[in-house]
């Protein structure tokens, strides 16, 4: 389970420190995460201007309705991009749960509202030690499942407004100023939280690069994954010299 | 011969005249004498006061040249001193220039030009109007000031307040009749109602510009709301007064917005409040025949979208705020997201900052 890569063989001086790195996220993952991040990246820069359109800088993008237009076009574009991958993302959750395969660490538990607590009281200086969390914490869950929800919301709802006349067809009329006002502040919403607690968790907390090189020191590993790492740890012990432990 | 006896009598006649001018300082009192003395008026009814009188002009046309005298001293001029010449200013004595003029309308069109001496502002303001680019693409029945306003027997044009539509309706035959049917209209000639906006109210008066235009468009909402979001006139009808600032947050009246703030000429399809109430048709929404009765409504939104089924009219508000009865989904949407939005906004926040002052702290723990 764990890959080594000597980091400077080239100078024979120092003594060779073998880094040891871990595998966190698949290439299939990272790439829903690049291709995710664009979608996002381009849904706000093409929408926020439209609904903030009286202020100066949002009227300043959009200088005409042609403007207005090509934003239009691109979000669209882009939105059914953003519901391709999210349907490759069900698909494949689907998949796996089919071939029971899906590895679940993402599935919220009891053990992450405990863990949020204890962090919680780590926090306010009543506890001494963090809780220790396993390959994904509650905060990473969180998260997750936040954007899963949101992104839900954002697809149905833009849906909705895309394609009012067909959507009234089935549904009474009155969701049409409910998507619009659910589309509308549930971006606000989103990018709030992105702002806030992801960015904060990745950049400031610690520099978290994992999603795009598919890997975590080892360093990282013990303090940010202690019970995962100890599982890793013992399981690759047990896998690579069996008869270690029995000696 | 004339001349030497006109010299001979020519002291007589400054003696005369002398004699007048005394006369008049000690008979004419302070007040009488800012009224201007009316001079040419009666001279002139001396012969125009004659019913019969008229000429025929090269077009076939009979010109009467008839002045009723009695009405002549109704009008605003007369009694003000304003007299025959002040218009008349190519006539100043007997016999008369001859008349060149081809027809009735010709002659028209080139006395109401005197009407600028004593009002140009107004005068000028109608060179800007629809009717004077139509009558320059070659309409000469567009009017002028005298086809409105009268000439011989002008009267203050809005007194009482329904002649006005009746003015206009002297040639806009069938918007008259399609307004006099609507709630404003029958709001005007059935109680004399003084709120209720006639034709100059919406269209202006002299300057009364084309309402196709697009910015006659994008700037009618305000226009409507210069009545309708005046909450003392409303409440006098119990009508809501919020309708504007409701309509400005809906779908169309965004899109309205930023045409009417930044693009004002180009062309755009949101709707507009004439284009589901009607122009000069506009009824009660309760009115079974009204564009905006539900009977009718899914009809009126289907002039811009066609083929909506039934339920499209659920997605408009209706000028209403957001209520459980009305608009039961929006008002969920609204409840979750008031409570929500501040909700992420502040565990995100505080969590963030407990995290960030501990780690700090721990840092710095360390650091000793």
């Amino acid at each position: 389970m764990t890959n080594q890569h000597p980091p400077s063989s080239t100078s024979p001086d120092h003594p060779v420190r073998l880094v040891r790195t871990f595998p966190r996220f698949s290439v299939s993952q990272r790439s829903e995460h690049a291709v995710f991040l664009l979608c996002i990246a381009i849904l706000l820069l093409t929408g926020l201007p439209q609904k903030f359109n009286t202020s100066t800088w949002s009227q300043a993008i959009i200088s005409s309705p042609a403007r207005l237009n090509l934003f239009q076009q691109i979000h669209h574009i882009t939105a059914l991009v953003l519901s391709a991958l999210v349907l490759y993302h069900l698909g494949k959750a689907i998949y796996l749960i089919a071939r029971r395969k899906l590895p679940g660490d993402m599935l919220p538990t009891f053990q992450d509202v405990k863990d949020a607590w204890n962090m919680l009281l780590y926090l306010i200086f009543i506890k001494k030690q963090k809780p220790a969390f396993g390959k994904f914490n509650f905060e990473q869950k969180v998260t997750y499942w936040f954007l899963f929800f949101s992104v839900g919301i954002m697809i149905v709802s833009g849906f909705i407004m895309w394609f009012p006349d067909v959507v009234t067809r089935l549904l009474p009329g009155g969701v049409i100023p409910g998507a619009i006002m659910a589309h509308s502040t549930e971006a606000i919403v989103t990018t709030i939280f992105v702002i806030l607690w992801h960015f904060y968790h990745v950049h400031l907390e610690r520099l978290n690069l994992s999603i795009f090189s598919g890997w975590l020191n080892e360093e990282d590993m013990h303090s940010y994954h202690s019970l995962e790492y100890d599982q890793l740890i013992h399981k690759a012990n047990t896998d690579q010299d069996p008869g270690e432990i029995k000696s | 011969m004339l001349k030497s006896s006109f010299t001979k009598k020519m002291p007589g006649i400054f003696l005369l005249v002398g004699l007048f001018v005394l006369l008049s300082l000690v008979w004419v009192s302070p007040s009488q004498a800012s009224e201007p003395k009316q001079q040419t008026e009666e001279y002139c009814l001396s012969c125009h006061s004659n019913p019969d009188l008229s000429l025929t002009l090269p077009s076939g046309e009979t010109l009467s040249l008839y002045v009723n005298s009695d009405e002549l001293q109704t009008s605003v001029h007369s009694p003000n001193g304003i007299e025959c010449e002040a218009c008349h200013t190519n006539i100043t004595t007997y016999p008369h220039p001859a008349i060149n003029y081809q027809n009735k309308r010709e002659l028209t069109r080139v006395y109401y030009t005197a009407c600028q001496k004593c009002h140009p502002d107004n005068y000028s303001r109608t060179q800007d109007s629809m009717h004077d680019q139509v009558a320059e693409a070659g309409n000469l029945n567009a009017p002028v000031c005298t086809d409105c306003h009268g000439s011989h027997y002008i009267h203050p044009p809005s007194e009482p307040r329904t002649l006005i539509p009746e003015t206009c309706g002297n040639c806009h035959i069938q918007e008259f009749s399609i307004y006099q049917a609507s709630v404003h209209g029958n709001a005007l000639i059935q109680e004399s109602n003084p709120d209720v906006p006639v034709c100059t109210t919406c269209h202006g008066v002299h300057n009364i510009h084309d309402p196709r235009t697009q910015q006659f468009r994008v700037l009618e909402p305000d226009l409507c709301a210069s009545c309708h979001a005046n909450q003392e006139m409303m409440a006098k009808y119990g009508l809501s007064a919020d309708v504007y600032s409701l309509y400005s947050l809906s779908w169309h009246g965004v899109d309205v917005s930023v045409y009417q703030a930044r693009w004002p000429t180009i062309q755009h399809t949101s709707a507009v409040c004439t284009d589901c109430h009607g122009i000069h048709d506009i009824l009660k929404p309760d009115d079974p025949s009204s564009s905006v009765n539900p009977k009718n409504l899914l009809v009126t939104c289907q002039k811009c979208h066609p083929g909506v089924s039934s339920n499209w009219t659920g997605a408009w508000t209706g000028h209403y705020k957001v209520s459980l009865q009305r608009t039961p989904i929006l008002f969920y949407v609204d409840s979750f997201y008031s409570i929500f939005t501040p909700a992420i906004l502040w565990i995100c926040g505080i969590y963030v900052a407990l995290q960030f002052i501990r780690f700090m702290v721990d840092r710095v723990r360390r650091s000793l």
